[in-house]
């Protein structure tokens, strides 16, 4: 018996691209979910084309159930793409305009049995009234649906989601993203998700990897990502809206959230700190304040009451984490 | 809310002050410019049809096309024409393809070979295939050892033809390749389908009314070839021949029942095959065909 069971997705990979070297070295048991969140240009539709075998990989390589889907190993070879197990949803979306919306949906299901789900699929999908309809004639996010439906009715084993809901109303999207994820536990997949929306990759990942620049910054729980970012490029990425000299960390840096703060003093939950406001803006139901602090470090908090510009304020950042410049 | 200013007076009349009798001039100039050009066009491509169709009589035609073996260059063009244009498919098809695709080495190289016979005058492709193909060419040898003839054969017409129609068809097999995202393709594939599959399934589909297109724009040559063939297949007769030595023989009034033979035999399959690929064209794009 193998002390060390096959890891479901194993990737290990290099890709020269001309404006940046994507690299990326993570593993998923089956059941697991990680997003990969990062701006656009960082490398994350490459990983996921990567993982596919849709792109020529410079150095490593990507296994599924233990089988080479991409790269080289010695002579081993590279499991067809038809025999991979691999559901990819693209971005921009790829329909067989050709088909209709029904034709799509069930395209990868080879045994007619399995074609019931395509019913109960399109259903959930909001999609039922639209099956006969070709996809040209399919709004973005109608389209973003198909494809959705087509990658999980499809027997897949690793399901790879490029911005899948982008084009999606953000009402529809909780119910999507349930269906997904649900599907995924079914079939005991793995899942990755990219996102350059932190709260749709946290929404979709047990596990949180931030990319930039093609290298993966840090991978981590959702949540422990966010609230202990490794550096000052992953704070920044995940949303920290300012940073303030850390006086017991030589080099170090407190790393101020806008949501992460209270009006006030309240040094047994964080650090307290006091500045100058210097504009104030509307944030969502919220209002956005710019604050200098003494030291010239500026910083922005999410209130609930507009703090007029000039005024002296104090907060408290809740257990704001160090990190390196 | 509502504004009364000069842009919300603008914004609902879509009219910009200074610029409105300009704009519409430029706009009603082009549009009867491209209709003036729609018309010299098509009177000056149906005219001869027009002309055809006046100086035909119903005598003339039976005297030319009644006696005991008049259709056979009919018959002959037909039949070599349909066996060129299998050919080309069976050839083309794969070539387009991979051209389309770009995964054929020196694909610069073959797209200028496929070019060349369009660029060449036929009468000089018929000169150069009679040193390839005939008696004495190195091909003409090969080519004598399994008994095949390149001159003045159903054989030499078959290659004549196919010189002056393939590219045609490769070009236009090309563009419909080129025009199916290659990124569905590899969708197929990751869900389950073999190359050939995702091919039949999907790219064919796709490619299908380009390549109607271009599959009747190579009938139509093919059957119409004739610089060509003239120099490497005088015989046996087809249509483009039957009517040029109909001229020279009878003059106009002999040679125009062959000519409307020749396009009631060439024509419909273009013509039907720009139809379906318009219908299929709209269907996929989701609108009403016209």
């Amino acid at each position: 018996m193998n002390a060390t069971p096959t890891r479901l997705l194993a990737v290990e990979l290099g890709v020269e691209r001309r404006d940046v070297t994507v690299q990326a070295s993570f593993g998923l048991e089956a059941g697991q979910r990680l997003a990969i969140f990062g701006t656009s240009g960082a490398g994350k539709t490459t990983i996921l084309e990567s993982i596919a075998g849709l792109t020529r990989l410079s150095r490593g390589n990507v296994r599924i159930e233990g089988h080479l889907v991409a790269g080289k190993a010695g002579n081993e070879p590279a499991l067809a793409p038809r025999d991979r197990q691999v559901a990819l949803v693209r971005q921009p979306t790829t329909l067989f305009p050709h088909l209709t919306v029904e034709q799509n949906v069930a395209y990868g299901i080879r045994r007619s049995p399995a074609r019931g789900r395509v019913t109960e699929l399109l259903e959930r999908l909001g999609l039922s009234m639209l099956a006969r309809a070709r996809g040209s004639a399919l709004s973005g996010g109608q389209r973003q649906r198909v494809a959705l439906g087509r990658a999980l009715a499809s027997p897949f084993r690793v399901l790879l989601l490029d911005e899948p809901l982008s084009a999606v109303d953000v009402a529809a999207r909780e119910a999507l993203r349930s269906l997904t994820i649900e599907t995924a536990t079914e079939r005991d997949a793995a899942g990755i998700m990219v996102s350059h929306d932190l709260t749709e990759a946290q929404a979709f990942g047990d596990q949180l990897a931030v990319i930039d620049a093609g290298q993966l910054l840090q991978v981590g729980g959702a949540l422990d990502v966010v609230l202990s970012p490794v550096s000052r490029r992953v704070a920044e990425l995940v949303g920290y809206g300012g940073f303030v000299p850390a006086p017991l960390a030589a080099d170090g840096w407190f790393a101020i959230h806008p949501d992460r703060v209270l009006l006030g003093a309240a040094p047994e939950r964080g650090v307290v700190l006091s500045g100058i406001v210097l504009s104030t803006r509307p944030f969502g139901p919220r209002y956005e304040c710019t604050v200098t602090e003494s030291s010239g470090a500026r910083f922005t908090i999410h209130v609930d009451e507009p703090l007029p510009a000039g005024v002296e304020c104090t907060i408290t950042a809740l257990d704001p984490p160090v990190v390196a410049a | 809310m509502t504004t009364n200013t000069p842009a919300g007076n603008l914004a609902a009349t879509g009219v910009v002050p200074g610029f409105p009798s300009a704009g519409r001039i430029v706009a009603r100039g082009s549009t009867a410019l491209a209709l003036l050009g729609a018309l010299v066009i098509w009177l000056a491509l149906l005219g001869p049809f027009a002309v055809l169709i006046q100086h035909l009589s119903l005598h003339s035609i039976r005297t030319a096309l009644g006696p005991p073996g008049a259709l056979d260059p009919l018959w002959v063009s037909l039949g070599a024409s349909a066996i060129a244009l299998g050919v080309m498919v069976l050839l083309g098809t794969p070539l387009a393809y991979l051209l389309a695709r770009g995964r054929l080495p020196l694909a610069r190289l073959v797209e200028l070979g496929i070019l060349l016979p369009l660029m060449m005058p036929p009468l000089v492709i018929g000169l150069l295939l009679i040193f390839l193909i005939g008696p004495e060419g190195t091909l003409g040898m090969l080519l004598a050892d399994i008994h095949l003839t390149g001159v003045n054969t159903f054989f030499a017409l078959i290659v004549a033809e196919f010189y002056e129609a393939a590219p045609f068809y490769v070009l236009g097999a090309h563009a419909a390749f080129a025009s199916v995202d290659p990124r569905v393709e590899q969708d197929a594939t990751l869900l389950g389908d073999r190359p050939l599959q995702a091919f039949r399934r999907i790219t064919l589909p796709l490619a299908a009314p380009g390549l109607a297109t271009g599959l009747a724009t190579a009938w139509a040559r093919a059957m119409g070839a004739f610089g060509a063939v003239i120099i490497v297949a005088y015989y046996p007769r087809g249509l483009p021949n039957q009517i040029f030595i109909a001229f020279q023989e009878f003059g106009l009034s002999g040679a125009l029942p062959f000519a409307l033979l020749l396009v009631v035999a060439a024509l419909p399959l273009p013509v039907l095959a720009y139809l379906w690929s318009a219908r299929t064209r709209a269907r996929v794009a989701g609108v009403e065909a016209p």
